[in-house]
């Protein structure tokens, strides 16, 4: 399946708010808080363990997807939100349906890391609250993004894994499917 | 030429009993091959349909253990829909009155299978 990841991009942009100028101070404001990032992300993960339904999805993992989980963190403050990010978060919501990772975690998740980034921004930018607030405006976006391309990649995966067991289930080849639907596309 | 012979086999078929409305030759991928239809009638979605409906019955009919299928037969209030294999890549559906002597109408339709198997 192939995904016009610049209109993608675009369509998450229009919904975050995510501009330009976000973004610029976004990498503008990432030296002073990359460096506390690795411990956002171990009390993300001991949330995540303290949820009886996630809990079974971390065990003997949990070095390698905080590994991963604090160099996405850095990245929102570091890379460019355009279709090559667009494209690498849509794989990570790929991945999730793979291991079959329920859908309201990817939400859930969002909205425990955002719990954490508010107060470490609060408490580097008490002192400029116009910046705090467009700081964290920034981040929310910025996290906001992250979170719809990932759940657009999740819901077509998800699709196209039940269209899979339909067929197999249903004996239709992929060809009578697609036969199928052209002949009902009006 | 293939395909005059197809529709010389749905002409005769559709002309052994008046309780024959139409009839299709389907690849079993869903597409016509050769058709006798009423001109309001969509030949890509009775071929589409056909084939997924045939499809179905044969892994209903092996799901419940009920052998190799021999045909799917569809009634509603304005007629019957019968479908069957013809060969390994065809379907055959036939749309009949709702009075149709269906006994007539599946020997009609088994005679009709073989000559398609021959062409194709």
């Amino acid at each position: 399946m192939t995904h016009d990841f610049e209109k993608l991009t675009q369509y998450a942009k229009s919904f975050t708010g995510l501009t330009t100028e976000s973004e610029k101070l976004l990498k503008e404001v990432g030296p002073q808080i990359i460096p506390s990032l690795s411990s956002v992300t171990e009390t993300f993960y001991a949330a995540l363990a303290l949820i009886p339904e996630t809990k079974p999805y971390l065990e003997g993992r949990v070095e390698a997807l905080q590994a991963m989980h604090t160099q996405w963190l850095e990245g929102l403050f570091t890379k460019d939100f355009d279709t090559s990010y667009t494209e690498a978060m849509y794989k990570v919501g790929d991945v999730h349906v793979k291991v079959k990772l329920p859908v309201e975690f990817m939400s859930g998740g969002m909205t425990l890391i955002n719990n954490q980034l508010i107060p470490l921004v609060v408490n580097l930018y008490s002192n400029d609250p116009e910046k705090c607030t467009k700081v964290l405006s920034a981040i929310n976006a910025a996290t906001g993004f992250s979170l719809l391309t990932m759940q657009q990649s999740y819901q077509e995966a998800s699709i196209a894994e039940e269209l899979e067991r339909f067929l197999k289930i249903s004996g239709m080849s992929q060809k009578l499917f697609s036969n199928l639907a052209a002949a009902y596309k009006d | 030429m293939r395909s005059d012979m197809l529709t010389s086999i749905l002409n005769e078929l559709n002309g052994t009993s008046a309780d024959i409305e139409a009839s299709g030759i389907i690849s079993t991928d869903g597409l016509m091959m050769a058709s006798a239809l009423p001109a309001d009638m969509d030949e890509d979605r009775v071929g589409a349909m056909s084939a997924a409906m045939l499809s179905l019955g044969d892994r209903t009919a092996q799901e419940l253990a009920r052998g190799t299928l021999e045909q799917v037969l569809i009634k509603g209030d304005n007629g019957y829909v019968l479908m069957t294999h013809a060969g390994e890549e065809a379907v055959l559906t036939v749309l009949a009155k709702p009075k149709a002597k269906l006994g007539l109408i599946f020997l009609d339709v088994k005679r009709a299978s073989a000559s398609i198997v021959d062409v194709i």
